[in-house]
C-alpha cells in the first residue's frame, strides 16, 4: 500500500476552485492501478483496504485528513458520489468504481477480479 | 314502530322530561324515554305523581335494586348511536367499544335500526319489549274513555306496575346482555394476546417487558419485529409456492416468476432492516429479532453469506463445472469480503475502546460525543453485511438454473425454518427450573447458555 498524503502539500498552488480539485481528484485516480481515498480515522476505509490487501492487491491509498486540500477533495468526492459520504471510494485503472457497497456488490457478481487484472492489480 | 313513541308524547302534550332526551349528550336511550310515555300517560289519568320521581332523576334506581346481583353498570347498558345514521361514538360506554369492532348486521324493521353496536338478539328483544309497550301505551288512552274511574284507578295502578315490571325486566336483560358481550370480547381479545404471546415466545424474545409498550424495546426495534414477523408468514407462502411449483413441473418460466418473486421477498427483507438500522442498530447486532439458535450464527446482524453457501453445496448437486467453480468463486469472495468488514469492525471496536476508556478525562462530554460519533459507524457495517447478503443471494440465482434456484431458495427457507424450530423446541424442552415454569427465566438461561459459543460477539 502506498499512503500519499503529505507529499501533496508541497508543491500544488493552492487553488480553491472546485473544478481544480475534481481534476486533481482525477489525477491521481489515474495515476495508479487501484486508488483508494480514504480518512486515517475511518473503519469503513480501513476494511476496504482489507479487502484490497486480502485479494493480493497493492492499492494507492491518499488519506484525505493528512491532505492540505482533503477537505476540498472530500466534498468534491461527496458531488461526485451523490451521498454525504466521501470515503472510501475506489477507483480501479482511472475508472470510478464508487463506495464500499459498490466495490463489495462487483466483487460477489465476479466483476471485480477482471477489472482488477485489466489495470495490471492482479496477476493470477 | 321506530318513531311511534316519539310522535305520541309529541301529539298529546306530554311533558316528557327533557331529562330523558338529552341525557348523556348525543345518544339518549330509548327504553328510557319508552318509561317517560309510560308513566306520563299514567301520570295524566291518575294524577298519581306518587312513583313519578324515582324517574325524573333519570335513572330507574328501583329497578336496579331488583336484581341486585348485576354489577351496576348503569352507563354500560348499549345506548350508543341512536341517531339515525350515526355512527357510535358514546365513548363512556364500555360495550360500545368493544362491540363496535364485531360489526353486527342490523334488522332494517326494527325500531332500533340506528343502534349500530347493539347485538341482533339484543335488538329483537328490545323490539317485542317496545312493541308490548307500545301496545300498552296504545291500551291506556282507551281504557281512559271507557269505564268509571274507580275500576280504571285500579287497572291503570296494575297496569302501571306490570309496565314497570316489564320495564326492568327488559333493562335487567339488557344489562345481562350487554354484560356477557363485554365478557365474550374480552374472552377474544385474552386468547388473542395468548397467541402472540405464544408466538412471541417460539421466536424466543425476551419476556418481562420485550413489547415495546412496556418501554424495553425501541419503537423501531417493535416496528422491525412486527414486519418480520409479517414477512416470515410471507416466507411460508412463498415457500409453498416453491414447493408446489417444482412438484407440478411448472414450465422453467413459470418457475422463474416464482423464483423472482421469492428474490423480491428476500429483497423487502433487507428494505426493513435498512430502516432498521437507522433506528435501532444494536436491535439488529444483538439479533434480538431472531431465535436463539439463529442467533447463534449471526454474523453483523444477519446470516454469514459464506456458511450459507457452505451449507448449501452439497445439496446442490447436480452441477455443471461452470456451476461448480461460480459457488466456489462466489463462496471465496463472499468469505473475502466478509474477512474486510470483519476487520473494519475490529478496528471500530478498538477506536471505541480507546475513547471510553480515555485515559486522563478532559472533557467527558467531549469523549462521550466522540465516542457516539464512532458507535454511528456501526449502522454502516451492518448496512454493509445486508449488502453482502442480499448481492450473494441474488448471484446464487443467476449461477443457478431456474430449478436449481427454486430448490435452492427452498432449502434456505428450510433451514432457517428449523432453525427457528430448534429454538422453539429449546426454549420449551423439560428442565428442573429453579423458577418453575416461568419461561422468561427459561429464555434468559437459553441466551445464558448460548452466550459463550458466540465468539464472535466477543468483539463487541
Amino acid at each position: 500500500m502506498h499512503y500519499q498524503g503529505e507529499s501533496w502539500g508541497y508543491y500544488m498552488p493552492t487553488s480553491s476552485m472546485p473544478s481544480d480539485t475534481m481534476e486533481r481528484v482525477v489525477k491521481l485516480a489515474s495515476e495508479s492501478a487501484v486508488v483508494i481515498f480514504s480518512l486515517s480515522s475511518c473503519c469503513m476505509c480501513h476494511a476496504v483496504k482489507r479487502l484490497f490487501c486480502g485479494m493480493g492487491v497493492n492499492p494507492t491509498v491518499y488519506e484525505l485528513d493528512q491532505d492540505l486540500r482533503g477537505k476540498e477533495m472530500e466534498r468534491a468526492l461527496m458531488r461526485l458520489l451523490g451521498n454525504s459520504q466521501a470515503v472510501p471510494v475506489v477507483f480501479i485503472g482511472g475508472k470510478l468504481i464508487g463506495s464500499m457497497d459498490r466495490v463489495m456488490a462487483s466483487h460477489i457478481n465476479g466483476t471485480l477480479v477482471p477489472l482488477l487484472k485489466e489495470a495490471g492489480a492482479l496477476w493470477l | 314502530m321506530a318513531n311511534h313513541n316519539i310522535p305520541y308524547a309529541v301529539l298529546h302534550g306530554m311533558n316528557v322530561p327533557t331529562s330523558f332526551i338529552h341525557q348523556e349528550g348525543s345518544s339518549f336511550d330509548f327504553g328510557e324515554l319508552e318509561e317517560a310515555i309510560v308513566l306520563q300517560g299514567v301520570k295524566i289519568r291518575n294524577d298519581d305523581e306518587a312513583k313519578a320521581p324515582l324517574f325524573t332523576t333519570g335513572r330507574p334506581a328501583a329497578t336496579l335494586e331488583m336484581f341486585p346481583s348485576w354489577p351496576m353498570r348503569f352507563h354500560q347498558t348499549p345506548r350508543g348511536s341512536s341517531k339515525s345514521g350515526g355512527e357510535s361514538t358514546d365513548s363512556g360506554s364500555a360495550v360500545n367499544t368493544n362491540s363496535s369492532k364485531t360489526e353486527n348486521q342490523l334488522e332494517p324493521e326494527s325500531p332500533i335500526s340506528t343502534k349500530k353496536t347493539t347485538p341482533l338478539d339484543q335488538q329483537q328483544g328490545m323490539a317485542s319489549d317496545i312493541s308490548r309497550t307500545g301496545t300498552s301505551i296504545a291500551k291506556l288512552p282507551q281504557e281512559k274513555r271507557r269505564g268509571s274511574t274507580s275500576e280504571k284507578q285500579l287497572d291503570a295502578k296494575t297496569l302501571r306496575r306490570l309496565a314497570q315490571n316489564r320495564e326492568a325486566a327488559r333493562k335487567s336483560r339488557l344489562r345481562k346482555k350487554a354484560y356477557v358481550q363485554q365478557l365474550e370480547s374480552s374472552r377474544i381479545k385474552l386468547t388473542q394476546l395468548e397467541q402472540d404471546l405464544q408466538r412471541a415466545r417460539s421466536q424466543g424474545f425476551f419476556l418481562g417487558g420485550c413489547a415495546a409498550a412496556v418501554g424495553n424495546i425501541s419503537t423501531g426495534a417493535a416496528i422491525f419485529d412486527m414486519e418480520y414477523s409479517r414477512w416470515l408468514e410471507d416466507d411460508q407462502r412463498h415457500m409453498s409456492e416453491l414447493r408446489t411449483g417444482l412438484n407440478a413441473h411448472l414450465s422453467d418460466s413459470d418457475l422463474r416468476i416464482i423464483v423472482d418473486s421469492y428474490i423480491s421477498h428476500y429483497d423487502e427483507l433487507f428494505r426493513l432492516k435498512v430502516a432498521a438500522v437507522k433506528a435501532d442498530v444494536f436491535h439488529l447486532l444483538t439479533g434480538m429479532w431472531a431465535t436463539p439458535a439463529e442467533r447463534c450464527f449471526l454474523w453483523m446482524g444477519g446470516f454469514r453469506p459464506s456458511e450459507l453457501i457452505k451449507m448449501l453445496i452439497s445439496q446442490l448437486d447436480p452441477l455443471t463445472e461452470q456451476q461448480v467453480m461460480g459457488i466456489y468463486s462466489l463462496q471465496h469472495s463472499s468469505q473475502q469480503a466478509e474477512e474486510a468488514l470483519t476487520q473494519g469492525l475490529e478496528q471500530l471496536h478498538q477506536s471505541l475502546i480507546d475513547t471510553v476508556a480515555g485515559g486522563p478525562v478532559i472533557d467527558g462530554m467531549q469523549q462521550m460525543a466522540v465516542a457516539l460519533g464512532k458507535l454511528a459507524n456501526l449502522e454502516g457495517f451492518v448496512r454493509q453485511a445486508d449488502n453482502l447478503r442480499q448481492q450473494t443471494l441474488h448471484q446464487l440465482s443467476r449461477i443457478l438454473t431456474v430449478r436449481q434456484a427454486a430448490r435452492c431458495f427452498l432449502m434456505i427457507g428450510e433451514y432457517y425454518g428449523r432453525l427457528r424450530a430448534l429454538s422453539s423446541l429449546w426454549a420449551s424442552r423439560p428442565r428442573e427450573s429453579m423458577m418453575g415454569d416461568d419461561h422468561s427465566c427459561q429464555t434468559t438461561t437459553d441466551l445464558q447458555m448460548v452466550q459463550p459459543s458466540q465468539n464472535h460477539f466477543s468483539n463487541f
